[in-house]
């Protein structure tokens, strides 16, 4: 607890003049109160054989302590921190809306939650684990490795019949299972096809119904290979016909797949990634550049990136470090094209401010020029222009707010022209009508 | 009287000296032989410990914060948990009314080491002006010597990471016995065993004789409507089983040493299903194995609620304790949950009819679950009686309470445990119950007596898990001072004590056959235990998280039967996945004439005992129970 919350603190309850050591006494007294308070939680928790400190951990190790235990706070699965800056200073806050009571006392109860339910089903049948949905996927688990396969002597029953509460529903299915292929049930078969065929086809409210199954139905985590096989081979085949719509739907139900609670995608990623990657940086995704709008797919494409790279990226995989490092040989190879180096900077742009201001905002210079350089030359086609607009437009649009808070007014156009090339004086308008 | 057990640390030292101090001690063990070099090294953690909080004591906060940090990092990782706990004591003020502070200076750090090593610190300390270093050696630290040659460093990991370091090995020997057999055999093995242990009875009680001869025509009936092929085998099956039984276990305590409750016709007739059930178990281990089958109940919508989890001995009920202190219990039989009829109507019943039993049971209440409420806090730990009519449970409120699974209401509540009480066990059986909690001690009580028959103190922190021995006569306890202690019920000693693990214990299986202790928990490692010779003799590891229930197989009745080993260890944890060892290898493997092992060091071998891994979706796995037919049914409860 630093000294500076002591203060604040200290301000709140209306002691205004606290003094140096005071406050350094009290920080190390509170921390040293609240990390004993805490270690004791620890115990309460894993007693509760579980791995997540909750208040009632607290609670009880307030009990213990013989204090009053803090009523009225509960502890929710999941705690959305805001992030704020300013003047200097990080802040992390929960945000804690006023609600109206009236709405709550005249709006309709809440549904009662599910009564506790006990269900058996088999883990494993003589050393094998039957592929049902309770089992974890094939792919996740090595006891193969383990097993001997000589002592599987075939037709022995080991087992005593077990009590008719104790049989799972799909027994038939568990029978017919071997260990290594990974069968979908014919209602999984005809479900995939269903959806498949909705996601790319002609009627959009039936795609919006199979994109909303797929970002909402659980259960999904059996066919989860499937659809990801679907969009990576999706995308290489359309990318080369250059068929726009298509990706967008693929793109659409990769988004759909990341929104779901009940999948995850990190197994797949090695399929996921490229195919969105494609979609950023690819020379061509469209029959006609200078018309078809294949700029918001690469837009899309790009969020969805950032989006996998919050969710997934781990100091082991490295996965953010290694996307930005692709965007960035892209944006530095002087042969890629105007398209692919609108990718890289959108796939950028949607990684976080930080990103920009360390590897767009240096480049800024360079890419000003050439867009100047393809502007100004007589040889000029209406693709490299619509191009180099939507590049400008980007950077600028990217650029301006970071540079706004690196940059203290006032706001030369000059400054800006030698700092960050022919792009600086559309930057610093644009700067001064967001200031 | 914490102030004055910390009036030891005040001296007039020199802060700065102290760096130089540990420096010198470290370049000594560093300069020292490679066989003795592990052990010595030992000596730096409570030197480094004790000489911070000296540093802390006096006033020296800047220099202690410098020597922490500058020594920290060459510490051993199981002190991790103890060197964060030390780091949070900055002030005198902290060090007052600190449990951790208080048990490491309540008891001396225990350090086990050869005696050629102990000269040669002796030598150290005299050769070099090293005052702070020879003062804690001197107050804080007791040096157990032993006889012969160095352990190697596998040997002092195995054993290291207790809370006061190791356990002494005079703990576990024999003090003062006046039975003349006693002295003679102590005088003959002692010279083989430098260390003799206090003895404990492990074997198993001399089962009861049951009426036979009604089992084999039953038997027999069964076998010829199924065909003659396997009537023979069976029968022979059986009279091993039953000549096995009656044999009496030379290391068997006798029966009457704990008084047990006599068996009534009730219980009778159970023995006689649990041993016909158990013909026909099935072999998980051994040349002839079958791959074991496990069945998994899955609570859903509990909401991380299910805190633990019982199975009665013949698998026909399951109990959950659950966060909001209530205790369900479902049958996992088609047969419901019926509660007794009423006194005027039990009147009317005729006592003398066979089915009296199930007559007076009331048709009308029979539900799949039933719910039972009593407690005021987190219901921590369950466990049924063998008669399958009581149930006890342990909860964050401090009292131990008994339930009747007759009229599904609360018999007795028994207080004693000052905070919370963390595990509960019933006797084998029955009458007697176990109980451990956060206040240090274990408790034995007897259901119809509200107070304890014996309290265990001993531990230095909280008593994470209890575990009864099969013959009712010790009781097994796991701290999270991080050590397992055996006690003997009739006298209420502490017989063996145990470290070798580095973080708390919090769960623990006795053997079938009653010999072999195992025992786990946050660190992730199965630790087993030999009673008779006192020796860690296998760690387990393939764990990733921490192990929240460990099981035998049944196998140890087979054992008694006369037929080959068949042991089977097994356990469950919260990387969400069951795994099975294969403890009669384990068994086998295992050199007695080992040296190491003759002198009372732990001896492990690395080699991989792991038979099969069942991973779960997300189930972190609560409890673990073998049938009687050795199917595994596992416990968990789906985390969303």
């Amino acid at each position: 607890i630093p000294q500076d919350s002591v203060k604040s603190i200290g301000e709140s309850i209306g002691i205004l003049q606290l003094p140096d050591h005071a406050m350094k006494y009290l920080s190390e007294e509170t921390s040293f109160r609240v990390k004993e308070i805490v270690q004791e939680a620890m115990k309460y928790c894993s007693h509760r054989k579980s791995n997540k400190l909750k208040c009632q951990d607290i609670d009880n190790s307030f009990k213990a302590k013989n204090l009053e235990p803090l009523y009225g706070f509960i502890s929710e699965e999941f705690i959305p921190f805001r992030f704020a800056s300013g003047g200097g200073r990080e802040l992390h806050f929960i945000e804690d809306k006023e609600l109206d009571l009236n709405e709550i006392i005249n709006g309709s109860l809440p549904k009662i939650p599910h009564d506790v339910a006990m269900k058996a089903h088999w883990l494993a049948i003589e050393g094998v684990q039957p592929s049902v949905p309770e089992n974890p996927v094939p792919e996740t688990h090595f006891s193969i490795e383990v097993l001997k396969k000589g002592d599987l002597k075939e037709g022995r029953k080991g087992v005593p019949p077990m009590k008719s509460c104790h049989k799972p529903e799909n027994s038939s299915l568990v029978a017919l299972k071997s260990r290594f292929t990974h069968e979908l049930s014919v209602e999984q078969q005809l479900y995939y096809k269903e959806i498949t065929e909705a996601a790319v086809g002609s009627s959009e409210a039936r795609r919006a119904e199979a994109l909303q199954s797929l970002a909402t139905d659980p259960g999904l985590s059996q066919m989860l290979p499937r659809f990801s096989t679907f969009v990576s081979e999706g995308v290489r085949v359309n990318v080369v016909q250059n068929n726009l719509a298509l990706l967008i739907y693929l793109m659409r139900m990769v988004k759909a797949l990341m929104d779901n609670p009940t999948l995850n995608l990190e197994k797949y990623l090695h399929e996921m990634i490229p195919a969105v990657m494609t979609c950023i940086v690819s020379r061509q995704l469209c029959t006609r550049p200078d018309v078809d709008n294949h700029w918001a797919l690469r837009d899309y494409a790009a969020r969805l990136m950032a989006q996998i790279c919050r969710s997934f990226s781990t100091s082991t995989n490295l996965i953010q470090s290694r996307i930005t490092g692709t965007f960035c040989k892209c944006l530095h190879d002087d042969k890629s094209s105007l398209a692919a180096r609108y990718g890289s900077v959108a796939g950028l742009a949607e990684l976080g401010t930080d990103v920009v201001q360390n590897l767009a905002l240096p480049r800024l210079q360079v890419e000003g020029g050439r867009i100047k350089n393809i502007l100004e030359s007589p040889l000029l086609n209406p693709i490299d222009r619509t191009a180099a607009e939507h590049l400008r437009g980007l950077l600028v649009k990217h650029c301006g707010p970071v540079i706004k808070t690196i940059r203290q007014p006032p706001d030369h156009p000059e400054e800006y022209l030698k700092d960050y090339g022919s792009l600086g004086p559309l930057i610093c308008q644009h700067i001064i009508k967001l200031r | 009287e914490v102030s004055s057990l910390l009036s030891a640390y005040s001296t007039e030292a020199d802060p700065s000296s102290y760096d130089d101090n540990y420096r010198i001690l470290q370049q000594f063990i560093e300069m020292s032989m490679d066989g003795n070099k592990c052990e010595l090294s030992l000596l730096l953690y409570p030197v480094f410990l004790h000489m911070y909080l000296e540093l802390v004591y006096n006033n020296h906060q800047t220099k202690a914060k410098a020597f922490f940090a500058k020594f920290r990092g060459e510490m051993e990782h199981y002190h991790d948990a103890d060197l964060h706990q030390l780091s949070n004591i900055t002030t005198k003020s902290h060090m007052e009314g600190n449990n951790f502070i208080y048990n490491l200076k309540s008891n001396k750090f225990v350090v086990r080491i050869s005696r050629e090593s102990n000269h040669l610190i002796k030598k150290f300390l005299e050769d070099k002006n090293v005052p702070i270093i020879r003062n804690i050696l001197n107050v804080q630290v007791t040096i157990d010597e032993f006889e012969g040659l160095p352990r190697t460093k596998n040997q002092i990991w195995a054993s290291a990471g207790g809370l006061c370091g190791e356990a002494k090995q005079e703990e576990n020997k024999a003090k003062v016995r006046t039975s003349k057999f006693f002295i003679t055999t102590l005088a003959t093995v002692g010279e083989i065993f430098p260390s003799f242990h206090i003895q404990v009875y492990y074997g198993l009680l001399k089962e009861p004789d049951i009426d036979i001869p009604l089992e084999d025509e039953e038997d027999t009936l069964e076998d010829q409507t199924e065909g003659g092929g396997s009537s023979k085998s069976k029968r022979r099956k059986k009279k091993e089983f039953l000549s096995k039984k009656n044999k009496s276990d030379p290391n068997a305590p006798s029966v009457t040493r704990i008084p047990l409750p006599e068996l009534k016709d009730a219980d009778k007739v159970e023995k006689i299903a649990a041993a016909k059930e158990s013909l026909k178990r099935i072999r998980l281990a051994g040349t002839d194995r079958v791959s074991p089958s496990v069945c998994c109940y899955t609570f859903t919508n509990a909401f991380g609620g299910v805190t633990a989890v019982d199975i009665c001995d013949d698998s026909t009920l399951l109990a959950a304790g659950f966060q909001d202190s209530h205790i369900r219990v479902w049958s996992l039989t088609p047969r419901t949950l019926r509660s007794v009829k009423s006194a005027s109507e039990l009147g009317l019943l005729d006592k003398e009819g066979d089915d009296i039993f199930d007559r007076m049971m009331d048709d009308c209440t029979g539900t799949e679950s039933k719910s039972l409420y009593g407690h005021s806090g987190t219901v921590y730990s369950l466990s049924f009686s063998p008669c399958r009519s009581l149930l006890v449970s342990a909860s964050e409120d401090g009292s131990v309470r008994l339930w009747s699974l007759l009229t599904w209401t609360n018999l007795t509540v028994y207080k004693g445990h000052v905070w919370s009480v963390w595990g509960v066990k019933f006797s084998p059986h029955g009458h007697y119950f176990a109980s451990c909690g956060g206040d240090r001690v274990a408790r034995v009580w007897v259901t119809d007596h509200h107070q304890p028959l014996r309290v265990f103190a001993g531990h230095l922190s909280d008593v994470d898990c209890v575990a009864y021995h099969h013959n009712s006569n010790y009781v097994a306890t796991g701290s999270s001072d991080r050590s397992v202690r055996v006690w003997d019920v009739l006298n209420g000693n502490c017989v063996r004590t145990y470290t070798g693990h580095k973080k708390p214990v919090m769960c623990l299986a006795w053997s079938p056959d009653g010999r072999y202790l195992a025992s786990s928990g946050e660190d992730s490692m199965v630790l087993v235990w030999d009673i008779s010779t006192k020796v860690l003799i296998a760690q387990f590891k393939g764990h990733t998280a921490m192990v929240n229930v460990l099981a035998f197989s049944r196998d140890g009745e087979v054992l008694a039967s006369g037929m080959s080993i068949s042991l089977y260890g097994l356990l469950g944890g919260m990387d969400n996945s069951v795994k099975i060892w294969d403890f009669q290898q384990m068994i086998s493997d295992i050199d007695s004439d080992d040296i190491g092992m003759l002198r009372g060091h732990a001896t492990i071998s690395d080699k991989n005992y792991l038979l099969s891994d069942f991973p779960t979706k997300s189930t972190p796995i609560l409890h673990l129970h073998f049938t009687r037919r050795n199917l595994l049914l596992a416990v968990g409860v789906f985390v969303n």
